[in-house]
């Protein structure tokens, strides 16, 4: 009760003319920023914080909140229209989005991507506003070696993307995993596959590298099919005219992403409040889990449960991520940092005394969230009808379009020609790999998750002395390592169990 | 659709409004020149870039943009903008090259330049500070250990009953043979813990250390009990230590420190040992090609910010650290020696 008085409160500093007005042009902004492939909700984050010096604290942490906020959503608009995630959660977004646009369904594809944030973030933002700092102490009860069984457990996730040829899928996981070690030891700082080069010293940096793969892999593919695509174009052209009521989902259609969308939502905003796993874990595991789960079409070939999955899950934990930062002033995310960089900046100590001396600032912060996830909804399904244009636009005018932007996003990670080259190369190779049957998608989860597992694992190696006890010592870690086991067993087993059967059928017969 | 058009003609406005807002701020200064300093021969008449090998935001970036802003504000530049560009490509090192090998508007660039980055530099290229012109030292840090005795007991220390909130105990614990375990960030700290590691005569099997990114990280490792104990600087801790979270344990510097922090004995209080300081500086450094002139003139210029009421009220006090300027002469000096010793404190040549 006490946590539902502080949060009218705080929707008494929201709601005002200036503060809702800044919450609006955050939402904007971010959806644009979180549109354009490369400048992620980091990069957003970190170019807009100068412009908010100017204001109070309260009325700039919401505009920032809001821009973060509805980045997650801004993310889902390229991957599935052009097959290129405007941020890493939208990854996963992807992988049954564009499938889904190709279908002919782009618009029911967005709204059921929007619907999904909108109720994965609405979940999150809940248990966010129950629960605030005891949310956050429940993050800190995970140690390295919880965090390292949750990791291999999404690990898992990767299986289900291998496709047909499950050598291949294996070789690009661990090639993933190999270009992922590239850079310089998290633990140690010793240089690793740097041959030399100061700019491998740095890794591999993320967003040119699933720029490139993704992306620009699309772009050769595209100036390879131009012909026989304006052929087929020819033919559908009529077809393509869509309003926002066209695009509208069925009431069938919602009934298949709910129970995901609830699922997700949950699942999501606990992985946020993990420190340092962020939206991009949790979109993963929220589109793991739902491969666990029917879905009416095959995960991976345009379901509307996948896209339902990942996107709720991926808002959700952007919500669950501001209960670490608020309660105890631990970033969950990179962007989290920069937002905890702007709160010092304004002479706010951030904290676990933030909640008890700014409480109108936290609150005002957690019912601005309220506000930003309504206007993005709105400002969001209202472009929708704007944006599916894109897909009629002939692919002789796109490919010069595309390539700019990957150019453009790939830049702008670091403001260098490196990522630039990164983006080229691994677009060159995505392409390469993809035309003789290797999937791309498993080589870009196992890039985000292999550190995170490295790190996890070793920093528990550390404080073991190399006991391997340390993964099975409490019953939270004994919870985990079973469901892991579970997942990693039962295809075994139940292969085994239908060979024996055969014999069996056989012999008799 | 009334509704709807409103709306969207609403969002309009407030962007519009926006943008105005934004542009205005945006402006650059008109160039005034009345009040610039009267160091002899050179001042600056374009733009100046100040490169970042950190990310926006972080306490680099920090360092930056304040004293850009305060060169801006007191107007001690001639009314030239100080554009920040933030290189983090190869962990810094390609920015950090670059200045080193500038040829061309060498007298227009500067490069934030901290012990943190001269540690990687020297590890891994063949990079040394005496490629750069150091202009000024402004500020150094030094570092505390903290813990958190409230947290869940996950180590091996805590689990045998150790007492977190005592850093003699735990020596003689890991020479007893029960492994403690230490955090903290890269770079700065792990010198640090290396020292006192020497100093206290245990080894790394005796009493480990996990990097973390960033300070704030290895604080949230402390919080949740996976780490015995943390280093970090002061500012990073002091609302933890003011909540309770964080207890203050050593101050690993030559005397204590004052306010919140007394409490922590320095290592000789504790023991037979030395004290271990090892100072954590922010300094300002420049192209080597940049012309001597322009150092005397940015050296005075870093001088003038660091007297400044706004340097001592908005950054120093606020991140608790101590005012230290050093002129180019001294700073050079004081860096060089710095990078002697780490090089032979690690075998490097």
């Amino acid at each position: 009760m006490e946590n539902i008085s502080a949060l009218l409160s705080g929707f008494q500093v929201v709601l005002t003319p200036e503060n809702i007005g800044v919450c609006m042009l955050g939402a904007v902004l971010g959806l644009i920023v979180g549109a354009m492939p490369g400048i992620g909700s980091l990069a957003g984050v970190a170019l807009l914080l100068p412009l908010t010096y100017k204001f109070n604290p309260t009325t700039a942490i919401i505009m920032l909140g809001a821009l973060y906020y509805s980045n997650m959503y801004g993310g889902s608009f390229s991957a599935i229209l052009l097959n290129i995630p405007g941020d890493s959660p939208a990854i996963t977004t992807a992988l049954d989005g564009y499938p889904m646009a190709k279908k002919g369904r782009p618009g029911q594809a967005l709204v059921a991507a929007n619907t999904a944030s909108f109720i994965g973030g609405t979940i999150g933002i809940l248990i966010l506003t129950c629960t605030a700092s005891g949310l956050a102490n429940l993050g800190l009860k995970f140690g390295y070696a919880e965090m390292t069984l949750v990791l291999l457990i999404a690990m898992t996730s990767i299986s289900w993307l291998i496709g047909e040829n499950p050598i291949k899928g294996i070789v690009i996981t661990m090639l993933g995993i190999l270009v992922a070690s590239i850079g310089m030891d998290t633990l140690t700082g010793a240089p690793r596959y740097d041959f030399g080069s100061m700019y491998l010293l740095g890794g591999i940096p993320f967003t040119p590298f699933v720029i490139g793969c993704v992306g620009f892999a699309q772009v050769i593919k595209l100036i390879n099919e131009r012909a026989a695509d304006e052929k087929q174009r020819q033919g559908e052209e009529r077809n393509v005219k869509l309003s926002i009521k066209d695009s509208m989902l069925t009431k069938h259609d919602f009934r298949r992403i709910l129970p995901p969308i609830l699922r997700s939502g949950i699942l999501g905003t606990f992985v946020g409040v993990l420190p340092g796993s962020g939206a991009t874990t949790g979109s993963m595991m929220g589109y793991a889990m739902q491969k666990k789960f029917k879905s009416e079409e095959p995960m991976g070939t345009g379901a509307i449960e996948g896209i339902a999955a990942s996107e709720a899950a991926n808002n959700a934990a952007a919500a669950g991520a501001f209960a670490p930062l608020l309660a105890l002033g631990i970033p969950g995310s990179g962007t989290g940092a920069v937002l905890l960089g702007g709160l010092m900046m304004w002479g706010l100590n951030p904290g676990p005394l933030l909640f008890d001396s700014n409480p109108e600032f936290c609150w005002g912060l957690i019912s601005s969230l309220y506000l930003a996830n309504i206007f993005t909804l709105l400002v969001a399904i209202l472009v929708i009808p704007f944006l599916i244009k894109i897909l009629s636009v002939p692919v002789k005018y796109m490919i010069p379009i595309i390539t700019c932007v990957c150019i453009v996003g790939a830049y702008s990670t670091s403001n260098s020609m490196y990522g630039v080259m990164v983006m080229f190369v691994s677009g060159i190779v995505g392409y390469l790999l993809e035309k003789n049957g290797f999937p791309t998608a498993p080589m870009l989860l196992a890039f985000v998750l292999a550190p995170m597992l490295e790190k996890n694992m070793r920093k528990a190696f550390i404080a073991s002395q190399g006991s391997l006890k340390v993964f099975a010592d409490s019953p939270l870690k004994v919870v985990l390592l079973a469901i892991f086991l579970i997942l990693i067993f039962t295809p075994i087993v139940k292969n085994i169990l239908r060979k024996s059967k055969a014999k069996k059928t056989a012999a008799s017969v | 659709m009334k509704k709807v058009l409103s709306l969207t003609l609403a969002l309009l406005m407030v962007l519009s409004l926006a943008a105005c807002g934004g542009s205005k701020k945006e402006e650059a200064p008109a160039p005034t020149g009345g009040d610039a300093p009267a160091a002899e021969g050179f001042v600056p008449d374009k733009t100046v870039t100040w490169i970042c090998t950190s990310s926006a935001g972080g306490g680099s970036d920090i360092f930056t943009r304040k004293i850009g802003e305060i060169m801006t504000n007191d107007d001690l530049v001639g009314g030239q903008t100080i554009v920040v560009s933030n290189e983090t490509d190869g962990s810094g090192e390609v920015g950090r090259n670059k200045v080193a090998t500038m040829k061309n508007d060498a007298d227009y660039t500067l490069l934030t330049f901290n012990s943190g980055d001269l540690m990687p530099m020297v590890t891994n290229t063949k990079n040394r500070s005496s490629n750069f012109r150091i202009l000024a030292i402004m500020a150094v840090d030094k570092q505390l250990m903290f813990s958190c005795p409230a947290s869940d007991s996950k180590t091996d220390y805590a689990k045998n009953g150790g007492d977190q909130g005592d850093f003699a105990a735990a020596i003689e614990a890991a020479k007893n043979g029960t492994f403690v375990v230490i955090g903290g960030s890269k770079g700065d700290d792990i010198t640090t813990y290396n020292k006192l590691l020497e100093e206290v005569g245990l080894t790394e099997q005796q009493m480990g250390y996990i990097t973390y990114d960033s300070t704030s990280d290895a604080i949230t490792a402390a919080l949740g009990g996976n780490v015995d104990f943390v280093i970090s600087k002061p500012a990073a801790a002091s609302q933890y230590v003011e909540s309770g979270d964080l207890t203050p344990v050593l101050a690993l510097a030559n005397e204590r420190y004052a306010g919140n922090l007394s409490d922590a004995p320095t290592l000789s209080e504790i023991g037979d040992y030395e004290n271990v300081e090892v100072p954590v500086w922010r300094g300002v450094a420049a192209p080597a090609a940049m012309s001597d002139a322009a150092v005397a003139y940015w050296s005075d210029v870093l001088g003038k910010v660091s007297t400044s009421d706004a340097w001592h009220s908005e950054y120093l006090e606020k991140n608790q650290l101590i005012d230290e300027y050093k002129d180019t002469a001294a700073a050079t000096e004081y860096v060089t020696t710095y990078e002697a010793d780490y090089m032979a404190a690690n075998g490097l040549s």
